[in-house]
């Protein structure tokens, strides 16, 4: 009998395979962003965002939510970073931002609804499979503080203190982590916070299969980098902080790495060597 | 009979030879790269010994979207590459190992070849 049903499950999970992969393999599933999720959909992973958040969320304590100071700059932040795709108080989000899905959500309502932990975890992270980024490297945790004191009082500004000449917020973005000796695991998880994924082979890296710029395999073992500098630690933290300032020419950009995070991913590409995977 | 369906040998043909000019210039390139020593720098599929670790590896160079992460890779923008780079990139370690306009050609018509 046992036997029996074991065969049964085996034999259904046998179909619902092969069904489910017959619908990816053959488009079944709509990706357009102008397909409206089902309600069902929506709901439910709309859900499990919310906790997944709450769970990760808890132990953040934040001070200072009243600040007029911080909310102050939060605003200021908010007008320069974040009403571009969620928009403010009788401020429409820019035209792209309307083609997003999920649509980027109107804060007046969830910045009072949501507890100040969680939206400060939700700036800080982003949300994977929807447009909602992480600004941590963005951002320093002090202006995301400011961010979140903003969105707590959000709903009680009327639309003419929210458009009323601000102070501009401060651009200068402090080192996201603190001086430590270079790490390659934090290098690793660096390349994917600044882009290099989208145009390099990295081994090592999910979805780092791109043929715009050559591929990074066998770093470590080569004599030379950029074309034109010694393979050290020093001329590579150079060329991935400023690589006009090597080459000014060059088609790979300026992304805004700090020395300390360049430090931990040229560690990770030093583990790269001629016949690594 | 269609005048068309006499005319497709022919077109059949043509096409055919113009593959086989082709395949002849990218076997050509393939022996100036062998030739010029690429190898001593390079890691370049399809190519006997050629390991070198200076600079980049060329897996896949027909794919890449740039060449010396400046020009847009064309087969042009490779040829007149291989042929100065310098001229290109001042300052590039690559030098310019003296081939001629048809041997950058057919060099680069090889390096395409990598997809």
């Amino acid at each position: 009998m046992i036997k029996r049903i074991a065969l049964w499950i085996v034999a259904l999970g046998a179909i619902g395979t092969a069904v489910g992969g017959a619908l990816v393999y053959y488009g079944f599933y709509d990706v357009a962003a102008t397909e409206p999720h089902t309600s069902i959909g929506y709901y439910a992973m709309h859900f499990a965002m919310k906790r997944s958040v709450r769970a990760r969320a808890h132990d953040i304590h934040l001070d200072g939510l009243e600040d007029r100071t911080r909310i102050a700059q939060g605003l200021a932040l908010f007008r320069t970073h974040c009403q571009q795709c969620h928009g403010g108080p009788g401020v429409p989000p820019d035209p792209f931002a309307r083609g997003l899905r999920p649509l980027p959500t109107n804060l007046a309502q969830d910045g009072r609804e949501w507890p100040a932990n969680e939206l400060f975890w939700v700036i800080k992270h982003g949300v994977r499979l929807t447009a909602m980024p992480a600004w941590e490297f963005r951002l320093t945790d002090g202006q995301i503080v400011d961010l979140t004191a903003f969105l707590k009082n959000m709903a009680s500004m009327t639309p003419a203190q929210y458009q009323a000449p601000t102070v501009p917020p401060t651009p200068i973005m402090e080192p996201a982590l603190p001086a430590h000796a270079p790490d390659a695991q934090k290098g690793k998880f660096l390349i994917a916070q600044y882009m290099c994924a989208t145009c390099h082979v990295i081994p090592g890296v999910a979805g780092a299969d791109h043929t715009v710029g050559p591929p990074l395999t066998g770093l470590a073992s080569r004599a030379m980098v950029a074309g034109s500098l010694a393979n050290t630690p020093q001329n590579l933290v150079r060329w991935i902080r400023d690589p006009q300032s090597i080459r000014p020419r060059s088609a790979m950009p300026n992304l805004g790495v700090g020395e300390t995070e360049a430090r931990d991913i040229v560690a990770y590409l030093a583990t790269l060597t001629d016949g690594s995977p | 009979m269609h005048v068309s369906s006499l005319l497709l040998p022919v077109v059949l043909l043509l096409a055919s030879a113009h593959a086989r000019a082709d395949d002849a210039e990218v076997q050509r390139g393939r022996a100036v790269i062998e030739r010029f020593g690429c190898a001593a720098c390079h890691v370049i599929p399809g190519i006997r010994s050629a390991r070198g670790l200076v600079g980049p590896p060329l897996t896949k160079l027909g794919s890449r979207i740039y060449i010396a992460g400046i020009l847009p890779n064309t087969t042009e923008s490779l040829t007149r590459w291989l042929l100065d780079p310098p001229a290109i990139n001042p300052g590039t370690a690559m030098p310019s190992v003296g081939l001629d306009e048809a041997q950058a050609r057919a060099a680069a018509a090889y390096l395409s070849t990598l997809r």
